[in-house]
């Protein structure tokens, strides 16, 4: 993958070693380049702030005791509260749930569930081709 | 501060705009970047850094009386001065208290009692990386493959660099020390690569690294008397996979953050679990390394240059040291000596095979094809499973440990405690990654360049929040800290 930014070093300005290829890209073009990120990255703090807030609070919580600290730790509990009062913490939640029913799956069970998948393959291949002799007769 | 935690995506955040808003002075930018470099340094243990800078102070000065100096036998001092320097630093820290256990347990077994001066000392996170690079540094310059450095802040920020500071990738001075030079600049590309192996590392260290240590490796290593030969079996394919999961995943972070600051790294693995042989592997895994050992040790040894005992023997040590480069303990030692006698013999019986049945350049029909394929494969599966019996040594703590692990091979008739689906499947699907398109990272990039700043800050504020939910609780260290 890192051959992109070698390729991109050469087309802007032959080998990377020979000749300065930063040189030639203009000032203007990594400003905008700098932008576009640091837009990027407001959105990822917003999305974490709001999705992953019970993130804030774990890391808060390891803070020392101190004044300032217990204002952090009561504003970003208050915060989670508020996030999982409107539901937006439910998607991480799913997820967790989803990938623990995975861990905690066993082998009978893993095989009881492909034996499902499989019998409800059968049964709608048995509705779809019922539906086609209904329509034929 | 470890990469993935808020910490350290707050200091990136104030580095990554703070480096960028001094663009145009480029010197405050590099001194910007020391100093957030000594600051992430001093965050592990600021009692360190002084041995940091004496490390890079050392290197730097060598560097002067070697661009002083045209005297062959003069420079050849200096350069030994440096890296004898280097080497006394990295080999009290990390060696100290293992020569002396190494040496009272002689002792003793010879009926010799004596007090040696044991003490506690704490290894310095990063020391096998930052004496590395130093010593990289200076014989790059004796070499003449780049100018002595003027600017002492320059050598400091090569060395210092806080992307590859503590676990690499081991950059190279020829590498990197012309970039510092060059007005730095940022491109889609580096957009577009830095935000894929950000990604990518993280998942594949707080996913994929973290539940197989936790699920799987940790608990049979820790007894492996106490579980059958198929937790054994699988646990050492998934240490295979955490390893590699843990350090490429690293290197992913590190290289995706320097480009993000503008500056190129080499790659420092490419799907090695596919290689077909030893010498295959080694040219996949930890490549910054294995480049290391092979410029500054195994050719200056001698390479391939002097007939082939000798070539066997450069080969030999140059894994040896490998191996003790990664730890103090006789179970690395192990490692790296296994490694280089197995390099060895496929070097050795790669000849003979040539010389009795050399190969067919002429375009064979479809049975060769097929011929070559399932050779390819043997080598493949064998090559894997070399891999993962050095592995064992690798991790055990001990070669009681070890030993246990490999006599438990006979207890197939135990039920199985660890091998879950959710394991062998990680295990699957990180193994499947190692046979996808070589160009998979490339695409991607491509891809996410062109994305406007909305869509890649969901793409980015997106993947990680999944990798959060999906991953466990809390952040275990790297694997190669300790090294």
């Amino acid at each position: 993958m890192l051959d992109l930014l070698r390729e991109i070093e050469r087309e802007l300005g032959g080998h990377p070693d020979e000749v300065s290829e930063a040189e030639r890209i203009d000032a203007a073009a990594t400003h905008r380049a700098v932008g576009r990120v640091l837009r990027a990255f407001a959105v990822v703090v917003a999305l974490l702030f709001v999705f992953s807030s019970e993130r804030l609070v774990t890391w808060v919580n390891g803070f020392e005791v101190g004044p300032v600290q217990d204002r952090v730790v009561s504003a970003s509990t208050a915060w989670n509260a508020l996030m999982a009062e409107s539901g937006l913490t439910m998607p991480a939640e799913a997820v967790r749930a989803e990938v623990n029913d995975l861990r905690g799956m066993s082998w009978p069970e893993v095989r009881a569930r492909l034996e499902n998948e499989k019998a409800r393959g059968r049964e709608g291949a048995r509705l779809l081709r019922g539906a086609l002799f209904e329509e034929q007769g | 501060m470890l990469f993935p935690t808020i910490e350290f995506g707050i200091f990136f955040l104030v580095v990554f705009a703070a480096s960028w808003v001094a663009r145009g002075t480029p010197e405050i930018r590099k001194l910007f970047l020391l100093g957030a470099s000594y600051f992430f340094y001093g965050w592990w243990d600021w009692r360190f850094l002084a041995l940091l800078f004496v490390s890079t102070l050392i290197n730097y000065l060598a560097g002067l009386a070697l661009a002083r100096s045209a005297r062959p036998g003069f420079r050849k001092f200096i350069v030994g001065v440096a890296v004898v320097a280097g080497l006394s630093i990295l080999g009290f820290f990390k060696y100290y208290g293992f020569f002396l256990t190494s040496l009272s347990v002689l002792l003793e077994t010879a009926g010799l009692t004596r007090d040696l001066p044991f003490m506690q000392v704490i290894l310095p996170v990063g020391i096998s990386f930052f004496t590395f690079q130093g010593i990289s540094y200076v014989v790059d310059v004796y070499r003449g493959h780049v100018p002595a450095e003027r600017s002492l802040p320059n050598v400091m920020l090569y060395i210092s660099f806080f992307p590859q500071l503590v676990a690499g990738p081991i950059v190279r001075a020829a590498d990197f020390l012309p970039q510092l030079h060059r007005p730095v600049s940022l491109t889609r590309a580096h957009i577009g690569v830095g935000v894929v192996l950000i990604l990518s590392g993280l998942l594949k260290k707080m996913v994929v690294a973290n539940y197989l240590a936790t699920e799987l490796v940790d608990p049979v290593f820790f007894d492996p008397a106490a579980v059958g030969a198929l937790d054994l079996l699988v646990g050492v394919y998934g240490y295979a996979i955490q390893i590699y999961c843990d350090f490429s995943g690293y290197s992913d972070i590190a290289i995706g953050i320097a480009a993000l600051l503008g500056y190129r790294f080499l790659e420092n693995f490419d799907q090695p679990y596919r290689a077909s042989s030893l010498q295959d592997f080694w040219r996949r895994w930890h490549i910054s390394l294995s480049t290391w050992l092979r410029d500054y040790l195994y050719v200056p040894l001698g390479g391939n240059r002097h007939g082939e005992a000798k070539t066997y023997r450069n080969l030999f040590l140059t894994m040896f040291l490998g191996g003790i480069w990664h730890g103090a303990a006789w179970t690395f030692v192990f490692w790296g000596a296994f490694h280089g006698t197995m390099l060895a013999v496929e070097r050795y019986a790669r000849r003979q095979i040539e010389f009795f049945a050399p190969v067919e350049t002429a375009p064979g029909g479809i049975m060769s094809a097929l011929g070559n394929g399932a050779q390819h494969l043997v080598g493949i599966l064998w090559t894997f499973h070399l891999v993962c019996f050095a592995w064992i040594f690798f991790r055990a703590d001990s070669f009681a440990t070890a030993g246990s692990y490999l006599a438990g091979f006979a207890r197939w008739d135990e039920a199985s405690q660890y091998v879950t689906p959710f394991m062998v499947g990680l295990i699957a699907i990180a193994m499947l990654f190692q046979f996808t398109p070589r160009h998979l990272g490339r695409w991607l990039a491509r891809g996410v360049q062109y994305l406007p700043s909305p869509v890649l800050g969901l793409l980015l504020g997106g993947g990680i929040w999944l990798i959060w939910a999906i991953a466990p609780e809390g952040v275990a260290p790297f694997i190669y800290f300790q090294f």
